[in-house]
């Protein structure tokens, strides 16, 4: 499966989310990493968290005529080239995975209890200069001790075949299934007009 | 006239002035140096380097007993947005929009981005930033909650009011104070598209004080006055004046509510006024802003001083005698902001955000307001054309979301 989205989306998007990695706390002055949030974090004994997670918030599931500014990350735009699929629901989740372990830990696989499927996704240039969601082949490996940012236009989780609604200012859980075990994190829902990307999949893929 | 609970005790006025402002030291080091008035001239200017340190150094703290932005001496910039929810929120969209709301806020006063933000560094330098959030009768009533009776329209004041609607109420409220114009617009921006699927825009007042403003250098509003010296001692004895207590709703408790009126200023013809008749309608001097009567910034007024005719030295429709509390419950924390909109086609587009906070508008600020509309010399320049009434919020603790209380 793949997913087209402008190179100007994504130079955006990952400007952003290389800035975000770099603000500390600018309270009290220091440059240290960010705290984990509370809504996003998986808890403190956790090998893998989520700092900063967040769902981009989807309206309207059932019906693709919705009248909404904030559509799913594939925007029904997409629907004339992708013919009945093209209105499937899905989204994306983005955040800062932190590995507090000393060795690395892969992430495989994903569900979540609002998605028929759940993959892990890079976002790649293909021969004609645009660019594509696809599998991340191998998943996401985070680095022991380190971070590994999921962010509209780079690496993400999607969240496919969705079955409700996720409404902004709500929350929802995802698990991850990661070399040092399943993960499970909650994580807000916001609304968010980047990460319009429509959606193709791709002949060859399916 | 004054007892000495009332708010016109000119000489209490000092150590009130004080109060606030040590509070303000307290949330960042470069402003605690300004509080020694003399010191503040001493010291050499501050390099570049210092200012971005300061800058970044002044966050304010976010949770708390109440909200952050009542207390603190003003920033500088301020922006006050009214919001109307959208035709079909209930009572969840109300609490997912406090939802997000408590935590861009918790962000940006920090000196973070908002998790969405796709311009961090915009919010890198807090500068003081506090967001204070106020809510309208529909938010109270679609999250189940008690109305307090004031939470209404002011009563018509028909003598003054020249009430556009384009100023009118709102169902939320946001007020953003901060010393940088860039942190405001920014704050606002993330906050108002953070929500756009729940609520739209209905007005913004963007407003000024002065940047130097503190000791030596008071705010003046843009008819050249010295602005906010009488206040209520809203740190100590005062308090209650200030913050919803046990007879208010239990979900507003540490909570208060704001009145915002845009008051425009004819400034054509106060260009038409000597400085004699513009100090005779406020009863204070324009250079010191020192009772007409005498005395310093901080003496008390002298209302029943008369001149050699037997005329009040103070007018007896002076802006001064006419505002000044008859009974001690009469009071409030005057916060207002100047506005300056540009010219056009002659229209008043200068003139100030007038913002009180009080425990309860129909009882503290109504009877005040009323007297002004009777009678009050300022009334010749100053035309009132926007009002509007909040409840603000409580403050949010470890873990809550601002408002919470409400669906309890
Ligand atoms: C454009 C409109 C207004 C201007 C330019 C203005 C200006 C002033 C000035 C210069 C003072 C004297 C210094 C001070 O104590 O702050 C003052 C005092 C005061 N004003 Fe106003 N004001 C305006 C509107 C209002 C309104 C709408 C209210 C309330 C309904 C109000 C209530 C008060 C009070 C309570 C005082 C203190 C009186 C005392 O000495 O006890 N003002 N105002
Ligand atoms: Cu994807």
């Amino acid at each position: 499966m793949h997913t087209t989205t402008s190179s100007a989306t994504r130079r955006v998007a990952l400007a952003a989310a290389a800035a975000m990695l770099t603000i500390g706390l600018a309270g009290c002055g220091s440059t240290s990493s960010e705290e984990p949030t509370d809504a996003g974090s998986a808890g403190s004994s956790a090998p893998l968290t989520l700092q900063d997670g967040w769902v981009k918030a989807v309206d309207d599931v059932p019906s693709p005529t919705s009248t909404s500014m904030s559509s799913a990350m594939p925007s029904s735009s997409a629907s004339g080239s992708a013919g009945m699929d093209g209105s499937m629901p899905m989204t994306a989740m983005f955040g800062t995975l932190h590995n507090d372990t000393g060795s690395d830990i892969t992430v495989t696989a994903g569900s979540s209890p609002v998605a028929g499927m759940v993959q892990l996704h890079e976002t790649v240039k293909t021969d004609s200069g645009s660019m594509q969601m696809q599998e991340k082949p191998g998943g996401f490996v985070v680095p022991a001790g380190g971070d590994y940012t999921l962010e509209p236009g780079g690496d993400h989780v999607m969240l496919m075949d969705l079955s409700a609604p996720l409404a902004n200012g709500s929350q929802t859980s995802v698990t991850l299934t990661t070399s040092a075990g399943e993960v499970t994190v909650t994580v807000p829902v916001r609304t968010f007009t980047g990460a319009e990307e429509s959606y193709a999949p791709a002949p060859s893929a399916s | 006239m004054s007892g000495s609970g009332a708010g016109g005790d000119g000489a209490a006025a000092p150590r009130r002035r004080t109060v606030l402002l040590s509070g303000l030291a307290g949330a960042g080091a470069g402003v605690a140096a300004g509080v020694g008035g003399a010191l503040a001239a001493e010291r050499p200017a501050p390099s570049p380097d210092t200012r971005l340190a300061a800058g970044r150094a002044s966050a304010r703290a976010f949770r708390g007993t109440h909200q952050a932005g009542i207390l603190e001496a003003p920033p500088a910039q301020a922006a006050f947005v009214a919001f109307d929810l959208h035709e079909q929120a209930d009572g969840d969209a109300v609490r997912r929009l406090l939802t997000v709301w408590t935590d861009d806020i918790e962000r940006l006063m920090a000196g973070r981005g908002t998790l969405t933000d796709l311009e961090p560094e915009l919010a890198a330098v807090p500068a003081s930033l506090t967001v204070t959030v106020g809510v309208g009768p529909r938010v109270v009533e679609l999250a189940g909650a008690e109305r307090p009776d004031w939470l209404a329209p002011l009563p018509a004041f028909p003598e003054i009011d020249a009430l556009e609607d384009a100023w009118g109420e709102g169902d939320l409220l946001l007020q953003i104070c901060a010393e940088s114009p860039t942190t405001v617009a920014h704050a606002q921006r993330r906050l108002t598209t953070s929500v756009a699927d729940l609520a739209s825009v209905r007005w913004v007042q963007r407003g000024f004080r002065e940047p130097f403003e503190g000791p030596g250098i008071p705010m003046r509003n843009l008819l050249g006055q010295v602005d906010g010296t009488v206040q209520p001692d809203v740190t100590g004895l005062d308090a209650d004046l200030l913050w919803v207590g046990a007879d208010g709703p239990a979900w507003l408790r540490g909570g208060s509510s704001v009145v915002v009126r845009r008051i425009g200023m004819r400034l054509d013809a106060w260009d038409r006024a000597d400085r004699a008749a513009r100090e005779n309608a406020i009863g204070r001097r324009l250079d010191t802003g020192a009772p007409v009567t005498g005395g310093t910034l901080d003496s008390a007024a002298d209302l029943e001083a008369t001149d050699e005719l037997g005329f009040h030295v103070i007018d007896d429709a002076a802006h001064m005698r006419r505002a000044h509390a008859t009974a001690p419950h009469e009071r409030f924390l005057r916060r207002p902001y100047s506005y300056d909109d540009g010219v056009e086609g002659g229209g008043m587009r200068t003139g100030l955000v007038f913002v009180a906070f009080q425990a309860d508008p129909a009882r503290q600020f109504v009877p005040v307001q009323r007297r002004l509309a009777q009678a009050d010399l300022l009334n010749l320049w100053t035309v009132p054309v926007g009002s509007a009434v909040f409840a603000v919020l409580p403050g949010a603790g470890s873990g809550e979301v601002l408002g919470q209380a409400m669906f309890a």
